[in-house]
């Protein structure tokens, strides 16, 4: 009996201390570095702050780990990046966690009168977009084909790395829209405001996270996965604003 | 919509004859499914929002079978309505996937129906009409809008079969309209967006 139980023992106390250190890892546990898309910046810190996180556009960080970069965990704003490491052998079986919505925002002063995302076919608009190779931007492209509006993109006056620097610009005044993540318009909701992308013409964003191969910390890599899995990380989630996990994906 | 009209009316099979017919061509595989090169952006944008508005249409259906507020009588209709509205979603996802678009499935949406939209008869009838002639709406702007002519066709069989299922809910002498409005789509979205989520 004995014997039997000291493996279940084993997994329940590494399980537990890694989803414990979700909250506060223990100083003994040299924290894990994730990589993860800009749009999980708020949402990953404010779950667990013990780690080492570094927040890009996912394309950027798909890059640094193709290029050898000493990540434990890739958490991409689109299946796309973690597929194909996965196929490259440089993640372990991603498996999706969390999904998201687009809008479009404008500063509060909407100096360009946007009230609907029809209005960027009508009205001189300054636009700025993720570039095309960024999940957003190309959930951006994606949203405006659906729309009929595929003609906006050449009012676009900036293409940006990631979705942070989006936001960032329109926040700060210095583009009259822009096409960002629901969660990313929540951040600064006091300096925007949002105009809603109707649901028919959506993207299918989903958010993949996996273990990267080549980590020396992959029994608590998984853990962490675990947690952001768990009732707990999906709450935690949910509280940011991202939707649940698809029932398509599970 | 009788049982007669329901056994005639427009499935897949017929559709392609009908297309056929239309555009001057042999019935070969699928001529709603045009090259990806054909339809443009407007063309698109009404598909992927037909597409949208036939789930939604096949979700209320669903819904109001399951709350049984118009009577046994309505059963036939409903039921009816529900497999058009499954068929057209059908039809709307070959001609996307035909485009080389990606089309979304029921389960990227999840619909928003008010406490009180199935809450009586009254508010069944008027919650369906309401949805059926956005559609409408759109499907008429579409017919006249969109340029691939396998798009066209499309709309226009998709607008006479939601003609029809409104005269099936309205009350008998209330369904008629001389000249129903057609739509942009930005109106018949707004029109729709409590209930597309």
């Amino acid at each position: 009996m004995r014997s039997r139980l000291a493996p279940v023992l084993v997994a329940l106390v590494v399980g537990g201390s890694a989803v414990a250190g979700a909250n506060a890892r223990s100083t003994a546990t040299p924290p894990l570095t994730i990589y993860a898309a800009a749009s999980l910046t708020d949402v990953f810190r404010t779950f667990d702050p013990a780690q080492n996180f570094s927040f890009a556009g996912s394309n950027a960080l798909e890059t640094q780990i193709r290029n050898g970069a000493p990540a434990d965990i890739f958490a991409s704003a689109a299946p796309l990046n973690t597929q194909r490491l996965f196929r490259a052998g440089l993640v372990d079986k991603p498996v999706t966690f969390t999904a998201n919505r687009l809008a479009l925002i404008v500063p509060k002063s909407n100096p360009a009168g946007i009230r609907s995302v029809y209005d960027l076919r009508s009205k001189p608009v300054k636009l700025v977009v993720a570039a095309p190779a960024v999940p957003v931007g190309g959930y951006t492209i994606t949203v405006l084909r659906k729309l009929g509006l595929s003609s906006v993109l050449t009012k676009v006056v900036s293409r940006e790395s990631d979705v942070r620097a989006v936001t960032g610009k329109v926040a700060l005044g210095q583009a009259d829209a822009g096409f960002v993540y629901v969660t990313d318009a929540r951040a600064v909701s006091d300096q925007v405001t949002v105009v809603r992308v109707p649901a028919w013409a959506q993207p299918r964003v989903r958010y993949e996270i996996a273990v990267v191969s080549r980590s020396t910390s992959k029994t608590a890599a998984q853990a962490w996965i675990r947690a952001i899995l768990s009732a707990r990380g999906q709450t935690a989630l949910r509280n940011a604003g991202f939707l649940p996990i698809p029932k398509s994906s599970t | 919509m009788t049982a007669g009209s329901v056994r005639r009316g427009m499935n897949r099979r017929r559709f392609l004859i009908a297309t056929a017919g239309a555009t001057g061509v042999a019935a070969v595989a699928s001529p709603w499914s045009p090259r990806a090169s054909a339809a443009t952006d407007d063309d698109l944008a009404y598909a992927n929002f037909g597409l949208a508005s036939s789930f939604l249409l096949a979700d209320f259906y669903g819904r109001a079978l399951q709350a049984g507020r118009l009577g046994p009588a309505a059963r036939p209709a409903l039921r009816q309505g529900r497999t058009s509205s499954n068929l057209q979603a059908r039809a709307v996802t070959d001609v996307l996937t035909g485009a080389g678009d990606t089309p979304a499935t029921v389960e990227d949406f999840t619909f928003e129906w008010p406490t009180t939209a199935l809450a009586t008869a009254a508010a069944t009838r008027q919650t369906g009409l309401t949805v059926l002639r956005a559609v409408l709406g759109a499907y008429q702007g579409a017919a006249a809008t969109v340029t691939e002519t396998s798009f066209r066709v499309l709309f226009a069989s998709l607008a006479a079969s939601v003609a029809e299922q409104v005269g099936a809910l309205a009350l008998p002498g209330t369904g008629v309209e001389s000249f129903p409005v057609a739509l942009d789509l930005e109106a018949a979205s707004t029109a729709l967006e409590a209930y597309l989520g």
